[in-house]
């Protein structure tokens, strides 16, 4: 069974409406995504900024109410879920964030950052176990449990993302929404991190919804890989398959775009002319159209449906086979 | 005459014991119509290095200690407000970071590319110039966005309208601080693509500051390769890239994941970048580097040359490792 199933899943927020404006008008920030993601396993999300992929992640584990849709985590739908219910099953998702510092309480220690976690899901029976367990949590992530009394702005930035993802292994939880976790730290910290999410992983047989839109850390760390544009999916795929053969040109041009330390690799790079599109006025027919280098007369007319053109592999392409 | 010489540059912030020194030491060279990347972390004095061209360093809490700065062979350090005034933006431009920052909010986008060329060609002053300039930068009918407000941009326009304001004073050298970080790849592919046309187009100098190893290839003819306020590796773009000397450039190529390879584990550089006024003794990179030698901790070593236009501050480089990743693509 899949750990998590997300089925037709809709997140449309309101704009702001005219004095005696016309029609009501949405962001469709995710317009009909499915996916599932199975035990232990990584599903990369990556797309361009405002491409919904943040709001999806967020979604998911209901820090932003969904529109329409199920969200079957376990065999239990928790789309309608909310207060009491919720909180008694927020234990099993949880969250990194990008920002470690904007995420981490600067007024609270070390300690009572992860043992907050602990003590409203009451998995530590007294002072002595709670201590305990949090010097557990900081060793278990590459931190020295003498870390527990100090405060976040004594640490650098990769540690700071270390304690955020001990605060998130404090619950035991099966999955991980991980919202570009590497993004704001310097170069050389960031395979730190990578590794560690790797092994973490390993040991604790944990999943991960990985959101970032450096496609180079998602192909790494990922099992399969979900590409997203103007809040659809446009492709999904095994993460090797699908960097070595994207089939539609948005992953594509994606992929061309990744710059490349070696000065010799010869590679044609697609550059996409224009910007993303406005996701309150959406391009008719297949949202890509406008920006798409083959696109041709019936991509402005009909929406490609997400279809599967091999085993493991779909995308939203009229001309894709 | 080169038309940029850094020598011996050494940038302190703060004064007496507690004073942080951001640069230590730096010298370059950027002849004109070339292009040099400074590759470095955060704190490794890349940004300040790049401002100090034009003295944008507010002085205090900064103090050059030593060391001058050659712009067309005369010393910025050394010149007076006025002849600052000059240079700036007549020899050297700037292209920041953060677009959206860097433009004013309250005025159109034309009038701002015009008070650039109102202060350096008052006789091209005109809406006709701006438009050229929008439309050398790629912005699709210009004569439309000469109206428009930096909020009603997006991110990639906003930074060509950045390189519009600074090419109108038609400088030698577009120094450009992380350009593309805040942007999206596809865009920064396009940014990255402009950038190579206006040199070749222009025939200016182009000092691109950057993290993203990536980009390095794609645009520069030389690299420096700064840490903890010194440069540890300086050579052609290209043989850096291929073959590392300095156990840094090399922990920092194999660091990063690639599309066209496959490793089961990334290479981590362990420990944290230092911070200004946190530097280690000896060699900086010794705490965290995989082949330091127990001298390495007391002894500083000098940035020597090690082969033919290669300077490297390692006397272990000799025991070089070729780039894995690039006989996996060739």
């Amino acid at each position: 069974m899949n750990l998590l199933e997300i089925q037709n899943l809709k997140v449309h927020f309101p704009v702001q409406q005219r004095l005696f404006g016309g029609a009501k008008e949405f962001v469709r920030a995710v317009d009909d995504v499915s996916f599932s993601i199975a035990p232990g396993e990584t599903v990369g999300l990556v797309g361009e900024s405002g491409c919904g992929k943040s709001t999806l992640g967020r979604a998911v584990i209901k820090l932003v109410e969904p529109t329409a849709g199920r969200i079957v985590f376990e065999g239990e739908d928790i789309a309608g879920l909310s207060g009491a219910e919720l909180r008694a099953r927020r234990h099993r998702f949880q969250m990194i964030f990008q920002d470690p510092i904007g995420s981490l309480d600067p007024r609270f220690i070390v300690a009572d950052i992860i043992g907050e976690a602990l003590d409203i899901h009451g998995l530590a029976a007294d002072a002595a176990a709670r201590s305990q367990r949090i010097d557990t949590l900081l060793k278990a992530v590459g931190l020295d449990p003498s870390h527990a009394q100090r405060y976040p702005h004594e640490f650098s930035g990769g540690q700071r993302q270390r304690i955020g993802i001990a605060r998130a292994l404090a619950v035991e939880p099966k999955l991980i929404v991980c919202d570009e976790p590497v993004s704001a730290l310097d170069v050389s910290v960031q395979a730190q991190i990578v590794n560690l999410l790797q092994d973490l992983q390993r040991e604790r047989g944990i999943a991960y919804l990985f959101v970032a839109h450096d496609l180079a850390v998602v192909k790494h760390i990922s099992h399969r890989i979900l590409v997203m544009y103007l809040g659809r999916i446009v492709e999904a795929g095994e993460a090797r398959s699908l960097c070595r053969a994207p089939k539609h040109p948005y992953t594509q041009a994606l992929l061309s775009a990744v710059p490349v330390v070696n000065p010799d690799a010869k590679r044609q790079r697609i550059v996409l002319t224009g910007d993303v599109p406005s996701p309150i006025h959406p391009p008719g027919g297949c949202p890509f159209h406008p920006r798409c280098p083959v696109a041709v007369a019936r991509c402005k007319t009909e929406v490609p449906p997400l279809r599967e053109l091999e085993p493991g592999r779909q995308a939203a392409c009229h001309l894709a086979g | 005459m080169a038309l940029l010489e850094i020598k011996n540059l050494q940038l302190e912030f703060g004064s007496g014991p507690g004073a942080a020194r951001a640069v230590d030491g730096l010298s370059l060279r950027l002849e004109a119509g070339k292009t040099l990347c400074l590759v470095g972390e955060s704190g490794s004095g890349k940004s300040v290095t790049a401002l100090s061209i034009a003295k944008l360093v507010a002085c205090p809490p900064a103090r050059y200690v030593g060391g001058e700065i050659l712009l067309e062979g005369r010393d910025v350090l050394k010149m007076s407000a006025r002849e600052l005034r000059a240079i700036r933006g007549g020899v050297v431009s700037y292209v920041f970071q953060e677009p959206g920052a860097s433009l004013n909010p309250v005025f159109r986008i034309g009038a701002q590319i015009k008070e650039s060329l109102k202060l350096h060609r008052p006789d091209a002053a005109t809406d006709a110039e701006v438009i050229r300039l929008l439309k050398l930068v790629g912005i699709p009918a210009p004569e439309s966005r000469l109206r428009n407000y930096p909020h009603e941009m997006s991110g990639g326009m906003q930074q060509r309208v950045m390189i519009a304001m600074a090419l109108a004073s038609q400088p030698k050298l577009l120094v450009a601080d992380e350009p593309t970080t805040a942007l999206d790849v596809t865009i920064q592919a396009q940014i990255i693509e402009l950038l190579g046309d206006l040199r070749r187009q222009l025939g200016m100098a182009v000092l691109l500051i950057t993290h993203n190893l990536g980009i390095v290839g794609d645009l520069a003819d030389d690299v420096a390769v700064m840490y903890a306020g010194q440069i540890v590796e300086h050579g052609p773009a290209r043989e850096v890239l291929n073959r590392p000397l300095h156990p840094y450039t090399q922990a920092l190529i194999q660091s990063v994941p690639e599309l066209s390879t496959e490793v089961q584990r990334l290479t981590a550089i362990p420990g944290t970048v230092p911070l200004p006024g946190a530097f280690p003794s000896g060699c900086r990179f010794h705490p965290r580097c995989p082949k330091a030698q127990p001298a390495c901790a007391t002894q500083a070593p000098e940035l020597l040359a090690a082969e033919v236009g290669r300077n490297v501050r390692c006397p272990y480089s000799k025991s070089e490792i070729r780039n894995p990743k690039s006989e996996f693509a060739s």
